[in-house]
């Protein structure tokens, strides 16, 4: 019975227009950090973090893909495995926002039946700059069941919560609870409300 | 991801889920999900035995209500689980493992998901397959009997893979699945149980039997999770301390199946002895049922697993080994290093006593050995010699003294505490018992019991020691009660015995993988006992006088221990109180006189207690004098012990720290390079023109590995036209790698181009192992050429190819043959490409009487100086060496997607090549076009066998030359064998000869 130092290895996928901060967003996870020179991600990367849930030690390995979408094809395969998903637009990109249902059918298609998915609107301490109305994210929220989250990776706004929230919706999805009583909403605090997915 | 929780939670007690994984089952086509749990079972003589455990589970498993067990595969010496390469299919980036399961009866394959835990549970596997040593034991996996019911159960019938006879399976009572059911067997077992010794909580006060009521209590309200979780750090260790102190019948049970704590309690003979030492209380589970599963199964489980004794290779073992605990080792050094930072040390009073009780039964209370201090201990450490002196219990080792002292001892704790069991741990007569306050039993983890004969033939258990270790806290203490060698004159065998002790007391590690630890491997090591020293070189009377006189010091200058610990013989590092105590040895019993019998034994101190470690000071050390059961005077000492104590906030801090500082490590250490560039684009790619672009890789600081990966649903790295050399390697830190990247178009893949099907277009994945993929984009554009342009796609081509656009390019070339002859709505199309005629005109004019034409050749710049005439049209400009246009006519026939004599044709004109008139009714069956280029070629041909005297052409090299051009197989180049090429000629051959 030797003392493991992570009780649980999950691995988590960025994925979305380029240019909406998916790099950024991990960067301030995982280094605390932030860097405002846009270099567009042209590769798969990853990086490590474990952090604590429920008393378990879980590490994630949390990966980075390319936006652009000359790679998407090649990015899809990167889907399999992925046990979460953080689903990121621009809240002052139009694009990025109207392509998050073509992401979703990616997902859809590419990823694992149960991954867990999660949206980030990123870039919200750009508000005088916001052309996504908060309305219409949280609709497309709401309507694919995807609990959501406002983020700022510059100004560190709730990225530390995405990426805590992430793990332990994908530890809920264990049905500890009775079967009629999973759809049930729950808000995550902070300000900021967002839908449990339906577990199945 | 690690479920081994989620399957732990249906084993049984002695079964540990060494590690899990989750992987999918591959049967044909259907795909499922299932848990693969390494189950160890440990039996007697340490010997341990593997079974690979298959659940079907609820997605991801956390309880044992999620998973189901579906099939158990034993790791018996056939097992193998090796690593393959998925048939037939593609590398895929990051991809999952694939694993082939095999043993005698069945063969499954598994994919488990690419990463380092995959590769830790491969390895833990390997390490647990049996080996192929003929001298060790084949597994015989009884253990694995009570699963099968289960097993069975689970699932609706379908032939088991494990296929025992179901006669076989009656005998054996189902053990449920589910967390609950294995919970109830456990209680229902306690209620069968005579009330036994331990496991119980006390009150110092003497009670009518609280101990069975509250054990029930315990059992109900659950294990105390809520207090003692620390992170979670110590859960697991505690989860034993707690079994230890609440779970009576559990404990007991697991040492009934020789369970994991094996043999902590048993004496030297390992496995001589069938009954349980610690507890002393007759386990009714075991004798029984070990006998009825042994004598009934035995044979037929032992049949059924090794039905097939074959010898198998040694691949399971060569599993790729990873370093895998290292983050573990790491946090735990770091930990151990900082311990200093988030603990502080809190005094805990200890009672140490030792008592030889020659024998008897307990007659008088021992409120005056153990309660006689004000304040409560918080820990007793009370230990026993000749506890029994009748040969059932040397022989046998059962004896009810135990349970009437464990008892005695109980009832006279003292009364302001609560205390609680620890352990219980007996070697015939010497006997070691361990309390704890209540309160710190949510404290205590690790605890182990070992025993360690020095007796008759130098391992009974007549003589030697017993042993609790265990970790309070965070200071680890351990706890030693011997009884040395008699007689006055045998201290170098008690110093003998000592030495044994310490070197064959070995207690095992919660982590498997670590060496057992020793006694003097504790912080705190606290050592009672009859350790049978004498007074030497004074006669008895002069000792007792003095003894009388209170003259301690003068007697101690002839205390053997005195001496043999100054000398440093024995107990080297131990520290001993003064003693201010008369000798506790040898009385007449039931009073305070020195022994009358025969022997008249000089007055000793036999009786002592001994410490090492730091942080302890010696509160009272003395004798008992108003105990008068044995001959011997109990002898108590009271300690004042600094104990680490862990603060919980400082060590949820460093323990951050640590993890913050690993991660940053381990992501420091995932590979990374830097490409010079990323981009790459070749402009104009002309057919057969090699362009190149290169590009450099620096590795960052640690070493990689690097490969250009195939994509998704393709066969290689990049497009046929694409090379990157080299296209793997290996790299050392902070050296560098030149990669070119070559673009070649070829008639294999200029046709695509020129169609527009195909575009100089791609993305290359540079794969480093364990680190990033980066991409890398091709871009570009292909002048489409006339070479690998289809004969019909030339003659609708009046314009040169390049002045055309594009789409009309592309059109055109995916035109059809068949539809080629009847596109009215084109433009009038030429009767053979002009290309051709170019090149042949340019021959016929220049070259008739070229000496070796077509056998030598041309010049590669004039090659692209040819095809860009006969692509722009600037035919005028055509100035070139015969054997050069010579050898371009040749690489256009060649480069033509359908030969002149088209494909379909191909096997008419071998089986008539011995007919002229067939041949040329085959050659009339071509399409327009095609029957129009071999025309012109063979009056070509025979225009230049007219000048044979001068170019010394004949038939034969034409024919050979043209054959393998003009006529290609289906089948592709390679395949041509001899007798076709002969054949080819044959049919050129009637060409050349005849009038056309």
């Amino acid at each position: 019975m030797a003392k493991k130092t992570y009780d649980l290895l999950f691995k988590l996928l960025l994925i979305g227009d380029s240019g909406v901060g998916k790099t950024c967003v991990l960067f301030r996870f995982s280094d605390d950090a932030f860097n405002t020179t846009f270099i567009s991600t042209i590769e798969i990367d990853f990086k490590i973090k474990t952090v604590e849930l429920q008393g378990k030690k879980i590490k994630l390995q949390i990966w980075d893909t390319a936006g652009q979408e000359r790679f998407h094809t090649i990015t899809t395969s990167y889907y399999r495995g992925a046990m979460g998903i953080m689903l990121v637009y621009d809240i002052t990109n139009g694009k990025s926002f109207e392509n998050i249902s073509k992401w979703l059918r990616n997902i859809d298609q590419h990823a694992n039946e149960d991954v867990e998915r999660m949206l980030l609107r990123n870039k919200c301490d750009m508000d005088h700059k916001r052309v996504v109305p908060k309305g219409k994210g949280e609709q497309i929220a709401r309507e694919h069941r995807i609990r959501f989250f406002e983020t700022s990776a510059k100004a560190n706004i709730n990225i530390e919560k995405a990426f805590l929230t992430l793990p332990e919706d994908i530890l809920r999805k264990t049905p500890v609870k009775e079967p009629n009583s999973e759809n049930v909403d729950i808000s995550s605090g902070g300000g900021v409300t967002g839908w449990k997915s339906k577990c199945c | 991801m690690d479920q081994s929780v989620a399957i732990q939670e249906t084993l049984v007690e002695g079964e540990y889920c060494v590690i899990a994984v989750q992987g999918v089952l591959c049967k044909g086509d259907s795909r499922q999900s299932r848990l693969l749990g390494l189950v160890r079972y440990r039996l007697e003589n340490d010997v341990q035995e593997h079974a690979l455990f298959l659940y079907t589970h609820r997605r991801m498993a956390i309880t044992g209500d999620d998973v189901a067990l579906d099939q158990i595969v034993p790791l018996s010496k056939d097992f193998m689980l090796e690593e393959v390469s998925p048939d037939g299919e593609l590398y895929i980036l990051g991809s999952d493992v694939t694993v082939q399961l095999t043993t005698a009866e069945l063969r499954l394959v598994f994919q488990l998901p690419f990463g380092s835990h995959t590769r830790t549970f491969l390895q833990e596997v390997a390490r647990a397959c049996p080996g192929f040593d003929p001298e060790t034991r084949d597994p015989e996996f009884l253990w694995l009997c009570r699963h099968r019911c289960a097993e069975s159960e689970a699932e609706s019938p379908k032939p088991r893979e494990w296929n025992s006879d179901p006669g076989t399976r009656s005998g054996f009572a189902p053990i449920g699945g589910g967390r609950y059911q294995s919970w109830n067997a456990r209680r229902g077992l306690e209620d069968v149980l005579p009330r036994g010794p331990g496991y119980i909580l006390l009150w110092g006060g003497a009670t009518k039997e609280p101990e069975f009521l509250l054990a029930e209590e315990v059992h109900e309200g659950g294990p105390v999770r809520g207090p003692r979780a620390r992170g979670g750090r110590r859960d697991e260790a505690l989860e034993e301390a707690d079994w230890e102190m609440s779970a009576g019948g559990g404990s007991r049970e697991r040492d009934c199946a020789g369970g994991y704590n094996v043999d902590s309690s048993r004496p030297n003979g390992r496995g001589l002895l069938p009954l349980d030492q610690s507890s002393g209380a007759r386990c009714p589970d075991k004798p029984e049922n070990s006998l009825t599963r042994q004598n009934r199964s035995k044979a037929e489980i032992t049949d059924m697993v090794r039905s097939s004794t074959i010898t198998v290779s040694d691949k399971a073992h060569i599993l790729s080994m990873q370093k895998f605990g290292l983050r573990d080792t790491m946090v735990r050094s770091h930990l151990l290093q900082k311990e200093g930072e988030y603990t502080y040390i809190q005094n805990f009073r200890f009672f140490v006593g030792t008592y030889n009780v020659n024998g008897q039964s307990p007659k008088e209370c021992l409120r005056p050995w153990l309660s006689s201090d004000t304040k409560a201990p918080d820990v007793y450490c009370v230990g026993f010699q000749e506890l029994d002196l009748s040969k059932e219990a040397f022989f046998f080792h059962d004896t009810p003294k135990e349970e009437e002292w464990f008892k005695a001892v109980s009832e006279s704790l003292h009364p302001d505490a609560k205390y609680a069991k620890v352990k219980l741990i007996r070697l015939v007569g010497i006997m070691l018992l361990l309390y704890v306050k209540q309160e710190h039993a949510a404290y205590i983890s690790e605890v182990e019991a070992e025993t360690v004969g020095t007796g008759i033939m130098g391992r009974m258990g007549n003589k030697g020691g017993v042993a609790i270790r265990f970790q309070l806290h965070n200071t680890s203490i351990c706890v030693v009660n011997s009884h040395l060698a008699a007689h006055t004159e045998e201290y170098e065998r008690r110093n003998q015995d000592y030495r044994d002790i310490c070197s064959r007391m070995q207690f095992s590690q919660v982590d498997p993988s670590l060496p057992p630890l020793t006694i003097s491997k504790h912080d705190v090591i606290l050592w009672l006992g009859d350790l049978n020293y004498r007074i030497e070189e004074l006669d008895v009377e002069k000792v007792k006088k003095l003894v009388e006189e209170k003259a301690f010091h003068t007697l101690y200058a002839h205390d053997q221990l005195k001496i043999q610990v100054a000398a440093k013989t024995v107990f080297e590092g131990f520290t001993e109180g003064e003693i201010t105590f008369q000798p506790t040895y040898k009385y007449d019993t039931g009073s305070d006189n020195w022994d009358t019998s025969e022997k008249c034994r000089a007055p000793a101190w036999c009786d002592r207690v001994l410490w090492r470690g730091k942080n302890i000071s010696q509160l009272s050390y003395q004798s008992h004098m108003s105990l008068k059961t044995s001959d011997h005077k109990p002898v108590s000492s009271v300690f004042e012990i600094g104990v680490r104590v862990v603060n919980e906030e400082l060590y949820r801090k460093t323990l951050e720290e640590i993890v913050r500082s690993l991660d940053k490590m381990e992501n420091a250490n995932i590979p990374s390079v830097t490409l010079s560039k990323r981009e790459f684009c070749f402009e104009n790619v002309k057919y057969m023109q090699l362009q190149t672009a290169t590009f450099t890789i620096h590795n960052g600081q640690v070493p990689c590995e690097f490969e250009f990966i195939n994509k998704p649903d393709e066969e290689t790295y990049c497009k046929q036209w694409l090379t990157a050399k080299p296209s793997r390697g290996f790299l050392l830190p902070d050296s560098h790698v030149e990669i070119e990247l070559e673009l070649f178009v070829n008639k294999a893949t200029a046709t695509k181009l020129n169609s527009g099907k195909d575009t100089i277009e791609d993305i290359l994945v540079l794969h480093l192992h364990r680190g990033k993929d980066y991409f890398l984009s091709v871009t570009g554009n292909y002048l489409p050429s006339c070479f690998g342009s289809p004969i019909h796609t030339l003659c609708y081509m009046r314009e040169p190819i390049l002045d055309l656009p594009l789409k009309i390019v592309n059109e055109l070339t995916l035109m059809t043959v068949q539809t080629a002859d009847d596109r009215s709505q084109l433009e009038k199309p030429m009767e053979i490409p002009k290309e051709l005629w170019m090149m042949v005109d340019y021959l016929y004019r220049n070259a008739v009487q070229q000496e070796d034409l077509f056998q030598q050749p041309g010049l590669r710049p004039e090659f692209e100086h040819i095809r860009d005439c006969l692509d722009t049209g600037m035919i005028d400009h055509l100035c070139a060496n015969n054997h050069s246009v010579a050898e371009a006519l040749l690489l256009f026939l060649e480069s033509l997607p359908e030969p002149v004599i088209c494909y379909s044709a191909y096997h008419s004109c071998l089986e008539c090549s011995g007919s002229h008139t067939a041949s040329k009714q085959v050659i009339s069956t071509l399409p327009t076009f095609h029957k129009n280029v071999f025309s012109y070629l063979m009056a070509f041909l025979q225009e230049l066998l007219k000048n044979s005297a001068k170019n010394h052409l004949d038939e034969n090299i034409l024919a050979s030359i043209f054959g393998s051009l003009l006529l290609r197989s289906p089948a592709g180049h390679r395949k041509l064998d001899m007798a076709e090429k002969k054949k080819a000629q044959e049919f050129i051959h009637h060409f050349l000869c005849n009038p056309l």
